[in-house]
């Protein structure tokens, strides 16, 4: 249901509405802006039904994710499609634990390799604003630090209903959004000013311990 | 040899524990693993124990035998250096790395004695007592845990407050500020 973002389509056969120069996220700004209303309806209607998952478990929130995920709660119901292969494949993130100082660069890296238009859920009070592990000196206060999170969902751990409302509550937002208003034209996001390589650690090398 | 001769032993809930003075401690895991028999590494850590130094503990165990033994030194707070376990257990090597970041304590002979959990440039040791969590002093707790503080519950005046509760390693706010209290 995408519009075509792909720099090719354009070239073989131009949009008119693409003939200005693209900023940020390739083709969806301006394309997004300007679509009439039902398409915009039929946009977001795909969209917000079509939300492949990946479940950033950190913590015990991750066993509650799971048990939203299986038979009893079930969200794939609602369009929510868990186990996605991988971030590049993923709509969605979930944040479910204690997101720490040392994994934070990870949860950064990991929410850049997911492809635009993305979500973040911040699911439980430990990624919310680091909740009991507030005095911890090694827990981040909140994910919202490092990457924009859409919707939160207190509680600790959170029950499995609390997520189902969380997903309800990000496809009503879906389903009012522009993308036009998502990706302005000429700007980026701030939260997207900081290059992903301000958050990278280097690798570690093969020690070599007698 | 039996474990009399490596320390003073205590037993308590079960649990065997000598208490080997730091230059034996690695005859003694020597002699454990190789005459008692106590052949399974199981961990190694240290704890707090305020006047009395930091104490490195390690648990033994013998998998046929099905039983075990704790021994236990302690160092001086200034200078906590021991030799290390690796060339007797080499699984004693990541145990070692965390008490090393943790308390300080440095291993002699250890291979790689770098941070093995902490974030990068992390200074201090931060289960040591001296070590102080000051989350606060930048920004009080977000949450309301205590009576009146949330918005469905308003404090009565006159009313007497409980008192409210400081996490362990958290400084007064005389001592260095903040509003948490």
């Amino acid at each position: 249901m995408a519009p075509s973002r792909g720099s090719d389509a354009s070239q073989s056969r131009p949009l008119p509405l693409l003939s200005g120069p693209v900023s940020g996220a390739q083709g969806i700004g301006q394309l997004g802006s300007a679509v009439p209303a039902p398409v915009k309806f039929i946009l977001n209607w795909g969209r917000r039904y079509s939300l492949w998952v990946f479940n950033f478990g950190l913590a015990c929130c991750a066993i509650e994710f799971i048990a939203t995920s299986m038979s009893r709660h079930d969200f794939i119901r609602l369009g929510v499609i868990p186990f996605a292969p991988g971030p590049r494949q993923a709509d969605l993130m979930v944040v479910s634990g204690t997101v720490t100082d040392k994994m934070a660069p990870a949860v950064r890296r990991l929410y850049e390799q997911m492809p635009e238009p993305k979500y973040v859920i911040s699911f439980g009070a430990c990624s919310n604003c680091g909740g009991p592990y507030w005095d911890s000196y090694c827990v981040t206060k909140g994910v919202d630090q490092i990457i924009p999170v859409d919707v939160y969902i207190p509680g600790c751990p959170p029950r499995p209903e609390a997520l189902l409302h969380g997903i309800l509550t990000l496809q009503a937002k879906i389903a009012r959004e522009s993308l036009g208003e998502r990706y302005p034209r000429g700007g980026s996001r701030p939260i997207r000013s900081v290059a992903a390589a301000a958050l990278q650690r280097p690798l570690v090398g093969p020690t070599h311990d007698t | 040899m039996t474990p009399e001769d490596l320390g003073t032993v205590e037993e308590s809930f079960g649990a065997v524990t000598v208490e080997v003075p730091p230059a034996e401690w690695m005859p003694a895991h020597q002699w454990s693993r190789d005459d008692g028999g106590l052949t399974f590494f199981d961990w190694l850590s240290a704890y707090d124990d305020s006047d009395a130094g930091l104490a490195v503990v390690t648990h033994l165990w013998s998998v046929p035998g099905r039983r075990g033994l704790l021994l236990r030194t302690h160092l001086p707070r200034e200078e906590p250096r021991l030799a290390s376990l690796t060339s007797v257990f080499r699984g004693a090597n990541w145990h070692e790395r965390e008490t090393y970041e943790m308390f300080g304590v440095i291993f002699d002979g250890h291979p790689l004695l770098i941070p093995l959990l902490l974030p990068d440039g992390f200074e201090g040791h931060p289960l040591r007592k001296e070590f102080v969590l000051a989350s606060r002093v930048a920004k009080s707790w977000p949450g309301a845990k205590e009576p009146g503080e949330s918005d469905h519950e308003v404090a009565e005046p006159g009313k007497p407050t409980r008192r409210k509760m400081a996490p362990p390693g958290v400084p007064d706010p005389d001592e260095w500020g903040g509003d948490w209290r």
